[in-house]
């Protein structure tokens, strides 16, 4: 393997890590005041480079997401067309997007705060 | 219909897999799940693309590993501590061996039935019923050297009777084993 291609290949790992550990949040953004069905949250998510997941993703975590009261899922028919599960954000729901935003925001300033203040400066550190 | 076919097969086997859920439960992914490809299916075909459902439920991965995920929070709802995972494994172990010593033990005993009553067709004065020691004790099988004739209890009955015992065990093998599926 030559340097670049691990490096690629660290790279992507790290796509891999940030997608799983924003997931939740990306499907509760997606939901926000808005009712979708499977096919058309996932079109969604796929049509944003860092939010691209599969139909095996995200079906089973939909399913933990209404077992854990957090989101609401009826099944609509519209005229001829098969029947359609059609998933919503639940109060439990809209409260736990709000805490993951809080946490998203936080960790994207301390992020952005960081690279902001290269060295040698000393920065201060918090609590001391 | 090719298309179909193979949209079938891997709900067919989704299906299976799911056995762990409660059949709403597992009917309800089912359903969802078909009425995705589907759609999905419809929305190549009005775009003018290839339909492949091959390429569809390549999205979905393998069925055994998606159904793990659905049934992820029954098998490990509370997470076991380190090292009780090899003792998990031994109790599942016992069980398939059960399972599968339950089925050889009850269909063999059906199968033996089975032949008994076609080698009385074959062989009347071979195959039956006798008593002996004054009904103390009773032998009911296939012999080279037969008993007297007169003392054979059941004569041609013998054939509906042994084959009449070979459904019954069948059956109660296949409760037995349900059962010890369900809790495998």
């Amino acid at each position: 393997m030559t340097a670049d291609e691990k490096e690629e290949k660290t790279q992507e790992k790290w796509e891999v890590q940030l997608r799983k550990g924003t997931l939740e949040l990306v499907i509760l953004a997606a939901l926000q005041h808005r009712t979708l069905y499977g096919l058309q949250l996932l079109k969604l998510l796929q049509s944003f480079k860092s939010a691209a997941i599969t139909e095996g993703t995200l079906y089973p975590l939909l399913d933990r997401l209404k077992r854990e009261g957090i989101v609401d899922a009826q099944w609509v028919q519209e005229g001829d067309v098969r029947p359609r599960k059609y998933y919503s954000l639940t109060a439990t729901g809209h409260h736990k997007l709000a805490d993951l935003i809080t946490l998203w925001r936080q960790s994207v300033l301390d992020i952005e705060f960081l690279l902001a203040h290269p060295g040698p400066d000393v920065l201060p550190v918090q609590g001391e | 219909m090719e298309q179909h076919d193979v949209i079938h097969q891997y709900l067919k086997q989704l299906e299976r897999y799911l056995a762990r859920l409660d059949k709403t439960e597992a009917q309800e992914v089912l359903k969802e799940i078909e009425s995705h490809i589907f759609d999905a299916l419809e929305q190549q075909q009005h775009s003018g693309q290839v339909v492949d459902a091959k390429a569809i439920l390549q999205g979905f991965g393998e069925p055994r590993q998606l159904a793990l995920a659905y049934v992820a929070h029954i098998t490990n709802g509370a997470p076991l501590p380190a090292g009780f995972k090899a003792i998990q494994k031994v109790k599942q172990g016992v069980t398939a061996t059960l399972y599968y010593a339950m089925a050889a033990f009850g269909f063999s005993i059906a199968f033996a039935l089975f032949f008994t009553a076609g080698a009385k067709v074959i062989m009347p004065d071979s195959v039956g019923t006798w008593s002996a020691g004054d009904g103390y004790s009773l032998a009911v099988g296939f012999f080279a050297a037969p008993y007297p004739a007169d003392q054979e209890l059941l004569g041609v009955w013998f054939i509906p009777i042994a084959t009449f015992s070979a459904l019954l065990v069948i059956t109660l093998t296949r409760k037995v084993l349900r059962v010890l599926k369900d809790n495998m």
